[in-house]
């Protein structure tokens, strides 16, 4: 069944003249190389302009303009603010353990990165759609726990360090109860490949599978929005970075080119939950209506996905944080408990139907 | 040519990363290496056509069981400057264990019927299958193993709650 | 259990809640204005920079003893015979030179209380708020409008006057005395009696001078 797919990188790949007459490795090595590339192009202009979408839902939300001088409405603000990143001195303090600390965020950022490959970005688009894909995607992002412990460990800080502990504590937490509500969803499509997920909910909005057998997957995407906002550091569940009270957690003492890299992460993973939860419940490429169909499916998910991340955004600035026993709380004693019901929910349903 | 490169990448990742668990000096790096080596061994699963078994590797390992070393290592400040010595008497009882566990490692390798072409390669999806064997042919061992873990998580909340309440 | 349930009800209640408020601002005009290229209007009777309008002002010294930081400074010089100053804009004649009147705006607390008493109201708040300089010393305004030759002028003719009003007084006192005297003589004379004036005290009445000479 993945005979018939595009690949845009080997799509690419065979662009290059001469390619052919290159080795197998170089091939192999090459497309890696094109995919890294164009993934890390596609992840910093979302970053930008979700950093823009950000600061400008901040700022109307609190009854403000938000940027307004760099580019017509400040278009071009994020773009300044990323030259000036990159023209920044690349300072290590003096007791850091140099290795761990080099090698951290770029580590954060590949499991950021490589998360991309596997989305279905258009009916027979996707870079690589592996049959076990949401569990890939599931299995790479745990990844990141100990690379932000190595952050924080090596950054030789009390605050990194508890910010570190905390962010690792929080999404080992709440792996749990998205692992669960994605349960949900893999029990009703029978398949764990991503393009084989959206392809089930093709024709109508009625047919997403948030909105079959009908409370449970509709909670379980509760819950799955609920916790990827807590594997991803969002407010209200920003405790790893809470500003008031631990600096920045784990990338305190990071500045310049690498504390980009954190940020860069931090916005990819942003667009990675919205991306999921876009082609998990949301139909992924799939039109809502059979005569939208004219638009182009890669648009479809992207602004499904953009939605999400927009609702992402007007809660940051709408909660308050959490408090660390109220975080746990909220996982163990309320989303867990509720995906359960919600898997012999869905499971009772689909022997039934 | 093509795909042996990446898998040389991934044995050098197993093999190295055990090298720095055996020998570096900080526990810390011990344990980060040990992380090296588990991601290497997911990628030598992908080899193998068992990409399920990979995922499972990363996920268990990579997020779960490292992550409670690595707190562990965390929690014991004490312990992640601690050089790490191994007495001298014990190399003779070492070097007699590893000589044992390495004819084992080498009669299995020896009989083990490996897959060598692609073209012997099960391409179909994994997880179907073990989840059927699972449901029927290894129900009793999965349930067992389960009863197992519901047993030690219960133990563990009997242990960590406090007993004046 | 029912308050468990309760708990998740109206915490979910809550967030939906809030999250409808901040979407009504999110829709509500914003409240801030472009500074530099906008500006909102300052209310009336604000207190910003100040600023002494020379012309009418006639040198009464009243708000530099009003002023709490002490950060007016005035010197004053009385006119001489036959100096014309002109008239105060309410037609009030003046009758002082104002070599230099200076306001250090970098001690200025804005209290308004030099405004105030000033008689010709020649010294008001303006609407000025963005005078920020990149040296303190800046922030030193001078108002007087006198020319300096003329100042100097001034100053030397004043402090001529002062010499001869000095000299002038020294010469009463010693009149004084001498007439005190020969009194003295002439009563002792008289009756034999030892004099009974008490040695009269340095009566300082001018004005000038009164703000100390600022650098």
């Amino acid at each position: 069944m993945t005979e018939t797919l595009t690949n845009p990188v080997l799509t690419l790949l065979r662009l290059i003249p001469g390619v052919e007459t290159l080795s197998d490795g170089m091939q192999v090595l090459l497309s890696g190389f094109l995919a890294g590339v164009i993934l890390f192009a596609f992840i910093a202009v979302f970053a930008l302009y979700a950093v823009y979408l950000e600061r400008k839902v901040a700022g109307h939300v609190q009854d403000r303009l938000g940027p307004m001088e760099v580019g017509w409405h400040g278009l071009l603000q994020t773009i300044a603010d990323a030259i000036k990143l990159l023209n920044k001195e690349d300072f290590a303090p003096k007791d850091v353990d140099t290795k761990l600390f080099t090698l951290a965020p770029f580590l954060v950022f590949m499991t950021a990165l490589s998360v991309f490959v596997v989305f279905p970005y258009d009916s027979q688009v996707s870079i690589a759609n592996l049959n076990i894909g949401i569990f890939y995607v599931i299995a790479i992002s745990s990844i990141a726990v100990p690379a932000v412990i190595m952050a924080g460990w090596s950054s030789n800080n009390k605050w990194s360090l508890f910010g570190a502990m905390r962010s690792a504590a929080q999404i080992v937490s709440y792996e749990i109860p998205v692992g669960l509500s994605i349960i949900c969803v893999i029990m009703v499509v029978g398949h764990m490949g991503m393009q084989e997920i959206v392809e089930f909910q093709g024709g109508g909005f009625w047919k997403w599978v948030i909105f079959r057998s009908f409370p449970f997957n509709f909670i379980a995407f509760f819950i799955f929005f609920l916790g990827s906002l807590a594997e991803v550091n969002r407010t209200p569940f920003d405790l790893p970075e809470a500003e008031s009270e631990l600096v920045a957690g784990f990338m305190t003492e990071y500045s310049g080119m690498r504390w980009a890299f954190f940020f860069l992460a931090e916005y990819g993973n942003m667009l990675a939950v919205g991306l999921v939860g876009a082609a998990l419940f949301l139909g992924g490429w799939q039109p809502p209506f059979e005569f939208l169909s004219f638009v182009p499916g890669w648009l479809w998910f992207i602004l499904k996905a953009l939605v999400l991340i927009f609702v992402q955004i007007w809660l940051r600035w709408t909660l308050p944080r959490l408090r660390v026993d109220q975080l746990m709380y909220v996982c163990w004693k309320v989303l867990v408990p509720f995906a359960f019901v919600c898997i012999i929910g869905v499971g009772l349903w689909e022997v039934l139907t | 040519m093509g795909k042996d490169f990446v898998f040389l990448l991934f044995v050098a990742m197993t093999i190295g990363g055990a090298a720095i668990v055996a020998f570096a000096k900080r526990i810390i790096y011990n344990a980060f290496a040990l992380m090296l080596s588990l991601f290497g061994l997911a990628g030598l699963y992908v080899f193998l056509s068992a990409d399920f078994i990979a995922a499972v590797q990363v996920v268990v390992y990579v997020g779960g069981i490292m992550v409670l070393m690595l707190f562990g290592v965390l929690l014991t400040t004490k312990l992640t400057d601690v050089k790490l010595t191994t007495l001298k008497n014990q190399r003779i009882w070492a070097g007699i264990t590893l000589g044992f566990f390495m004819i084992v490692l080498g009669a299995v390798i020896q009989r083990a019927p490996w897959i060598v072409t692609h073209e012997e390669l099960v391409h179909d999806p994994q997880s179907a299958t073990i989840g059927e064997l699972l449901m029927t042919k290894y129900l009793l061992p999965f349930e067992i193993a389960s009863v197992l873990l519901l047993a030690a998580l219960i133990g563990a909340l009997f242990i960590v709650r406090s007993e004046h309440k | 259990m029912g308050r468990y349930f309760r708990d998740i009800y109206i915490s979910v209640f809550t967030v939906l809640k809030g999250m409808y408020v901040t979407m009504l601002h999110f829709f509500s005009k914003s409240v801030t204005v472009q500074y530099p290229k906008e500006r909102l209007e300052i209310p009336k009777g604000s207190r910003n920079q100040l600023l002494n309008i020379i012309e009418d002002c006639i040198g009464c010294d009243q708000c530099v003893r009003a002023c709490p930081v002490n950060c007016i400074y005035m010197e004053t010089i009385k006119s001489f015979e036959g100096d014309e100053l002109g008239e105060t804009s309410t037609g009030r004649k003046k009758s002082l030179w104002i070599p230099s009147f200076t306001i250090d705006m970098a001690k200025c607390c804005f209290c308004g209380l030099c405004t105030y008493p000033c008689p010709t109201e020649c010294l008001i708040m303006t609407d000025v708020y963005e005078y920020s300089k990149h040296d303190r010393n800046d922030l030193i305004f001078e108002f007087a409008d006198l020319d300096p030759i003329k100042a100097a002028e001034l100053r030397e003719k004043d402090a001529i006057r002062k010499k001869e009003k000095e000299a002038a007084k020294l010469a009463k006192l010693k009149a004084k005395e001498a007439a005190a005297k020969a009194k003295a003589e002439k009563e002792a004379a008289e009756e034999g009696k030892t004099p009974e004036k008490k040695p009269e005290d340095n009566p300082d009445k001018k004005t000038d001078n009164s703000g100390e000479e600022n650098s």
